[in-house]
C-alpha cells in the first residue's frame, strides 16, 4: 500500500497526541488512511481531504458605542466553500449595544444551522 | 514618597498568565491580591486573538481568545482580587517596591511577593536589519491585528508576509477575510514555524504561497510600500545573490518572533537566561531576586496560552507561599540543555523536590526521538519519553518523578 | 503664534530645516512681518533630522571658510540658546583617535587648522588621557576636543520655530513653493496653501535650494545629493559612552568618516556613510553599508560587536562637491543674489550647518539690515518653556501632573514611558503638525526597542479622538498614509 503516492499529509488536531496521517488512494479509488492510533483519525482526514469544514472569526462594530468592536465566530465550523458567503452576511451585522459574550448574532446563518455568536461581552 | 500601601501579592500584567497568577495567589490562600494592567480592560493580548484555539487543555473545548480572557476575568472578578486596569508598573526595585502610573494617581506600592506576567513583544524590522527605505505600511503582525480587530482599520490593499510563525499566518487568513490580498508568505527557515493546521487554513485553503527558505531583503516606496524584494537564502540563512525577486505590494506584515518584554524585571534585578529571553527560575517560578515571579510570555515564549495559564497559577500560589512567609529549604541544583535542546525551564530545582516538569524545546524538527534527563554527575536517567516527531514551534514537558538530588541535563536523541 | 494674516510679508524663509527656524527665530527679534514655507508635513524633516546631533568645534574644515567662521561663531552661541530655548544638550566633548603612531600629524594638522579658526582649548593627547576620558576608545593618540556637544537636531529645530512663532513669526506645513514671480518690487511665491508676496526671501531649502533658487530665475547653484546611513543601538545596550569618537579622517573622504556618537538618551549612533546617490530622495539605507558601518566601528570598538541595534536611518546631505571629486572641498555659500537683490541663497549647508545656524541665522538678519531698517521689539521673548517629559520626573512630580490632568496618568510608549498627556500636547503644537513622525520626535514615541509596535495603535487612537479620520492618519504627511480606509461601517 505504501508505495501509492500519497494524496495528502496531515496531523490530526483532535486529541494532544497528533498523530501523522498519510491518506492515499486505494486500488477502488477509495480514501485509504493511515497513521491513526484511534478510530477518530479516519473520519476526521475523509472529511478534511472531501468536505474541510471551517470555523472562522472576524469583528463588527457595535452600535451605541464610541467605534468599540464586538468579536464573533461561528458556533460551529461550516463547509469550506461557505466562507465568504458568511464573512458578507456578518459584515452586515451592526449589534447594538449591550452585547454578551455568546449572545447569536445570527441563527443558522445561510442554511448551516451554524449561528454567529458574539465571543466577548460589550457594555 | 512613601509606599503607603501594601499588598500580599502583585500581579503584573492581566492576560492569560497574569489572570491565572491573580486567582493562583487567591486560591492558596494570600489576602490581598493586586492586580495591575496597563491596558483599558483586562485579558492581554487575548482581547484581539478573535480566533479559535485557545482552552483545549483549560477548558476541554476550543474557544477564541477573548472568551477565553472573559472566562479568566469572571472568576477573578468572583474573588475580592484588587482588579487595575490603565495602571502601569514603570519600575520595580530588589525590594519590592513597585511604581504605579494609573490615571487614578501615581503612586508606590510594596509587595509581599511579585509575579511578572508582562508578557512579550514582537521582533522588529529594524532588528532584523532590512535594508530599504522606511515608507508607511510596515507592520508587525501582533500592531496589526490590533488595528484590525479593534480598531476596524483597512491597513492595505496588497500584503506580503514575512515569517511564518502562527501570527503571521492567522494574520494571512484574516486579511483575507477582509478582502486583502495576501501574495505569499516568506519564511527564512525550511520549515514553517507555525502549526501545521495553520498553514492549511490559513495559507493552502486561499492559494496563498508559503515560501521557505527565503526572506525580504529590501523594501521600496518612498511614502508608502511599494514593493519588496525578496531572496532565497543558503544554508548560513544568507541572501543567495542572483535570486531575487520583486513582489509588487502595499504593505509588509512582520511576524518574526517574539521577544518577552523584561525590561522591568531588569530594573529588579532579574537575572535572565539568554536562551528564553526570559528570567531564570526555579521550580517554584521564583527569579535570583526573593520574592519576584515570573510566568507567561515574559518568561519563555508559549504557542499555547493554556500553558501560560497554568503557569501562571502555579507561580501565583508560589508567590502566595512567598509572602505567607514559606522559604525553600536546601541546596539548588541546575538543569541545562544538552543535545538537540533549545533550553529547559524550570533551569534551577531546589534539592529533594519530586514531580517537577520540565519544559522543553528542540532546536530543530526530529523525528523518533527520545527525551531523557539525565544526572550530570551519575548520568543516571531520571526520566525518558518517546516522541514521533518533535517540532522547535511546540514546547513539550517532561517530569522527573523522583526527587532531584544532583544537576540535570535534558537532551534528545533521534 | 501671530493671528494676523498680512498681505506682504517683510520676510520669507523657504525651508523649515534648522537653519530656515534658526532664520526666522533672529528676525523675529525685530519689527517684521514674518512667514516661514514648509514643503512637508513637519520641520526637521530633511538633513535636519538625518544627522548625528553634534555640536561641531569647528575644526574639521578649512580655516578662513565659512563654514568654520559660522561653525566657531555658532559655537559661542549654542550651548545658550540651547538653554533659554528649553533643548536638553550637553556638553561632551569629542575625540579624534589615531589607532598608530604616524597618523599623530594628522592630528597636529586638525589642531592646527582649528587654532587658526579660533577653536578654543584643543589638545593633543596620550593613550591614558584617552583611556580615562571615555574608557572605550582605543588610540595611541587623539585630539581632545573639550567644547563638542550633542542635542537633539529636531527639538532644537521645533524649539527655534516655536520661539519665533511665539513672537509673532507664522509658519506653514505643506506649503511647497511651486512657482516664484517677482512682479511690482515683491517676490509672490505660490504654494498649495496660497500665493504670499515677500519684500525679501531667504532661500533656506536644504537640499533643493538649487530647484527653489531656479524658480526665482537665479540658475547659480547645483547641489549633489550625498546619502548617509546611520545605524542607532538600543538604550539598555550594555555600552555607555561618554563622548563622541572619531577615528583620524581619511583625506579623501567626501565625509567625516564613520563615527561613534552618544545620543542623550543613551544611544549610540554609528555613521554616517557618504555616498552619491542619484535621487534627492533616495533615503534607502543598505545592507553594504549597515555592515560596512558595522565593520568599521568594531575596529574602532570591539564591544560593539555585542550590541544589538534598534534602528537605522539616513541623511542625504546637501553638497557642493560633485561625485567626480575635482573639488575636496565646498563650502557654505550664504549670499544675496546680484541678479535678483532681496533674494538670499544658503546653499551646501551641510554639517556644520546644526551649530553654524545660529551665526548664519546673524549673517542673515545683517544681510536684510542693511538695506531694511531692523526696529528690534522691546517685547521679544527669548526663552521657550522646556517641554515635561513625565520619564524624567521624580516621584511627587509625577504624582502632582497625574493628580491635575489625568492623561500623564495613561502610558502610551512603554519602552520610553511616554503619557497620554504629551502625546496630546504634540499634537496641539502651534505648526499643526499631525503626522505620527511629528509625535515621534516630539515625545520620542517609536524610538525605543519596539520600534511603534505597541505605541503606534495607542497614539492612531488618540490621533481619531483629536478628530483626524483614518484615512488622513499618515507616518509623514503626503501619500505615507497607515491606512485605507475602515474595514466596516
Amino acid at each position: 500500500m505504501s508505495d501509492r503516492p500519497v494524496l495528502d499529509r496531515l496531523t490530526c488536531v483532535l486529541c494532544p497526541v497528533g498523530c501523522e496521517l498519510e491518506v492515499r488512494k486505494d486500488e477502488a479509488g477509495e480514501l485509504d488512511v493511515q497513521g491513526y492510533q484511534c478510530d477518530k483519525g479516519v473520519p476526521f482526514a475523509v472529511e478534511e481531504i472531501l468536505h474541510p469544514k471551517r470555523n472562522l472569526a472576524t469583528s463588527v462594530p457595535v452600535r451605541g458605542t464610541e467605534a468599540k468592536m464586538v468579536s464573533v465566530r461561528l458556533s460551529d465550523r461550516v463547509p469550506r466553500e461557505m466562507i465568504f458567503p458568511v464573512l458578507a452576511e456578518i459584515a452586515k451585522l451592526r449589534p447594538e449595544v449591550p452585547v454578551r459574550r455568546g449572545q447569536v448574532l445570527i441563527t443558522d446563518v445561510l442554511g448551516t444551522g451554524v449561528d454567529v455568536i458574539a465571543t466577548r461581552t460589550v457594555v | 514618597m512613601e509606599a503607603n500601601e501594601t499588598h500580599d501579592v502583585v500581579v503584573i500584567g492581566g492576560g492569560p498568565a497574569g489572570l491565572a497568577a491573580a486567582l493562583g495567589a487567591r486560591r492558596a490562600g494570600a489576602g490581598k491580591v493586586l492586580l495591575v494592567e496597563r491596558d483599558r480592560t483586562l485579558g492581554g493580548i487575548l482581547n484581539q486573538c478573535v480566533h479559535d484555539g485557545f482552552g483545549l487543555f483549560l477548558y476541554n473545548e476550543t474557544i477564541s481568545g477573548p472568551e477565553y480572557a472573559e472566562r479568566l476575568i469572571d472568576d477573578v472578578v468572583r474573588e475580592p482580587i484588587k482588579v487595575e486596569t490603565g495602571a502601569m508598573v514603570l519600575d520595580i526595585t530588589p525590594e519590592r517596591v513597585l511604581r504605579v502610573n494609573a490615571r487614578s494617581g501615581y503612586r508606590l506600592v510594596r509587595a509581599g511577593a511579585v509575579v511578572l506576567a508582562m508578557g512579550c513583544r514582537e521582533r522588529t524590522r529594524e532588528m532584523i536589519e532590512i535594508p530599504g527605505t522606511r515608507p508607511a505600511g510596515v507592520f508587525t503582525a501582533g500592531s496589526a491585528q490590533n488595528l484590525v480587530n479593534l480598531q476596524n482599520l483597512r491597513i492595505g490593499n496588497e500584503a506580503v508576509i514575512l515569517g511564518s510563525g502562527d501570527i503571521g499566518l492567522i494574520m494571512a487568513r484574516r486579511l483575507v477575510f477582509e478582502g486583502v490580498a495576501v501574495k505569499g508568505v516568506f519564511e527564512i527557515l525550511s520549515w514553517a514555524s507555525g502549526l501545521e493546521r495553520n498553514v492549511r487554513q490559513c495559507l493552502m485553503d486561499f492559494g496563498i504561497p508559503l515560501e521557505l527558505r527565503s526572506t525580504v531583503v529590501e523594501i521600496r516606496g518612498r511614502d508608502r510600500v511599494e514593493s519588496v524584494v525578496v531572496a532565497k537564502v543558503d544554508d548560513k540563512l544568507m541572501p543567495i545573490p542572483g535570486s531575487e525577486g520583486v513582489i509588487p505590494c502595499d504593505t509588509l506584515l512582520l511576524s518574526v518572533g517574539l521577544i518577552p518584554e523584561n525590561e522591568l524585571s531588569k530594573r529588579a534585578g532579574v537575572a535572565l537566561s539568554p536562551f528564553t529571553g526570559g528570567a531564570v527560575v526555579d521550580e517554584r517560578f521564583m527569579t535570583s531576586v526573593s520574592g519576584v515571579f515570573s510566568c507567561g510570555n515574559v518568561l519563555h515564549i508559549h504557542d499555547v496560552a493554556d500553558w501560560a495559564s497554568f503557569e501562571g497559577f502555579a507561580a501565583g500560589e508560589s508567590a502566595a507561599r512567598y509572602a505567607a512567609g514559606e522559604r525553600p529549604a536546601g541546596a539548588t541544583f541546575r538543569i541545562t540543555a544538552g543535545p538537540n535542546v533549545k533550553y529547559a525551564l524550570p533551569q534551577l530545582v531546589t534539592a529533594g523536590t519530586a514531580g517537577v516538569e520540565w519544559n522543553f524545546r528542540v532546536g530543530r524538527p526530529l523525528r523518533n526521538v527520545q527525551v531523557v534527563v539525565t544526572g550530570k554527575a551519575t548520568e543516571k536517567v531520571h526520566a525518558r519519553k518517546k516522541f514521533g516527531r518533535l517540532l522547535p514551534t511546540e514546547l513539550q514537558k517532561i517530569k522527573v518523578r523522583s526527587a532531584v538530588e544532583e544537576d540535570l541535563e535534558v537532551s534528545c536523541h533521534e | 503664534m501671530g493671528e494676523k494674516k498680512s498681505a506682504v510679508y517683510d520676510v520669507v524663509v523657504i525651508g523649515g530645516g534648522v537653519v530656515g527656524c534658526a532664520i526666522l527665530r533672529e528676525l523675529a527679534r525685530y519689527d517684521l512681518r514674518l512667514l516661514l514655507l514648509e514643503k512637508e508635513a513637519d520641520l526637521a524633516e530633511g538633513i535636519s533630522k538625518g544627522n548625528s546631533g553634534v555640536i561641531h568645534a569647528g575644526f574639521n574644515v578649512p580655516a578662513e571658510s565659512l563654514k568654520a567662521k559660522t561653525n566657531v561663531t555658532g559655537l559661542g552661541m549654542i550651548y545658550g540658546l540651547a538653554d533659554e530655548l528649553g533643548v536638553p544638550h550637553r556638553k561632551t566633548g569629542k575625540l579624534v583617535v589615531a589607532l598608530a603612531d604616524e597618523d599623530r600629524s594628522r592630528l597636529e594638522e586638525l589642531k592646527a587648522e582649528g587654532d587658526k579658526s579660533g577653536v578654543p582649548d584643543l589638545e593633543i593627547v596620550d593613550e591614558a588621557a584617552i583611556r580615562r576620558l571615555e574608557p572605550l576608545a582605543r588610540g595611541r593618540w587623539a585630539l581632545y576636543s573639550p567644547h563638542t556637544g550633542i542635542i537633539s537636531p529636531y527639538e532644537f529645530t521645533v524649539a527655534l520655530a516655536e520661539c519665533a512663532g511665539q513672537n509673532g513669526a507664522e509658519a506653514l506645513l505643506e506649503a511647497t513653493v511651486e512657482a516664484i514671480v517677482f512682479r511690482d518690487g515683491l517676490f509672490r511665491l505660490s504654494t498649495p496653501k496660497g500665493t504670499f508676496a515677500a519684500c525679501r526671501v531667504v532661500n533656506s531649502a536644504g537640499l533643493f535650494s538649487d530647484d527653489v533658487a531656479r524658480l526665482a530665475g537665479i540658475d547659480d547653484y547645483r547641489v549633489f545629493p550625498y546619502r548617509g546611513e546611520y545605524l542607532i543601538t538600543d538604550k539598555d545596550c550594555g555600552l555607555r559612552l561618554n563622548l563622541p569618537v572619531y577615528p583620524v579622517p581619511p583625506r579623501d573622504d567626501p565625509g567625516l568618516g564613520i563615527h561613534i556618537t552618544p545620543t542623550l538618551e543613551g544611544n549610540i549612533i554609528l555613521g554616517p556613510s557618504a555616498e552619491p546617490v542619484d535621487d534627492k530622495r533616495d533615503a534607502a539605507s543598505t545592507r553594504k553599508i549597515m555592515t560596512q558601518l558595522k565593520a568599521e566601528a568594531i575596529r574602532l570598538m570591539p564591544e560593539l560587536s555585542r550590541v544589538s541595534f534598534i534602528h537605522s536611518y539616513a541623511g542625504i546631505r546637501p553638497k557642493l562637491v560633485d561625485p567626480s571629486g575635482k573639488d575636496k572641498f565646498g563650502d557654505f555659500i550664504v549670499e544675496e543674489s546680484a541678479f535678483r537683490p532681496g533674494w538670499i541663497s544658503l546653499v551646501g549647508i551641510e554639517s556644520p550647518g546644526l551649530t553654524a545656524a545660529p551665526a548664519i541665522a546673524e549673517m542673515v538678519a545683517g544681510m536684510i539690515g542693511v538695506k531694511m531698517d531692523l526696529r528690534p521689539k522691546p517685547e521679544f521673548k527669548p526663552e521657550r518653556p522646556r517641554r515635561t517629559r513625565f520619564a524624567h520626573l521624580g516621584d511627587d512630580e509625577r504624582a502632582g501632573r497625574v493628580a491635575c490632568d489625568a492623561d500623564w496618568g495613561e502610558m502610551v510608549c512603554r519602552c520610553e514611558h511616554v503619557t497620554r498627556a504629551e502625546v496630546v500636547a504634540a499634537l496641539r503644537n502651534p505648526f499643526g503638525a499631525r503626522t505620527m513622525d511629528a509625535v515621534k520626535r516630539r515625545t520620542r514615541c517609536g524610538m525605543g526597542r519596539c520600534q511603534g509596535g505597541f505605541c503606534t495603535p495607542r497614539i492612531v487612537e488618540i490621533l481619531r479622538d483629536e478628530g483626524l479620520p483614518a484615512d488622513r492618519i499618515t507616518k509623514r504627511g503626503g501619500r505615507s498614509r497607515l491606512f485605507c480606509g475602515r474595514l466596516k461601517g
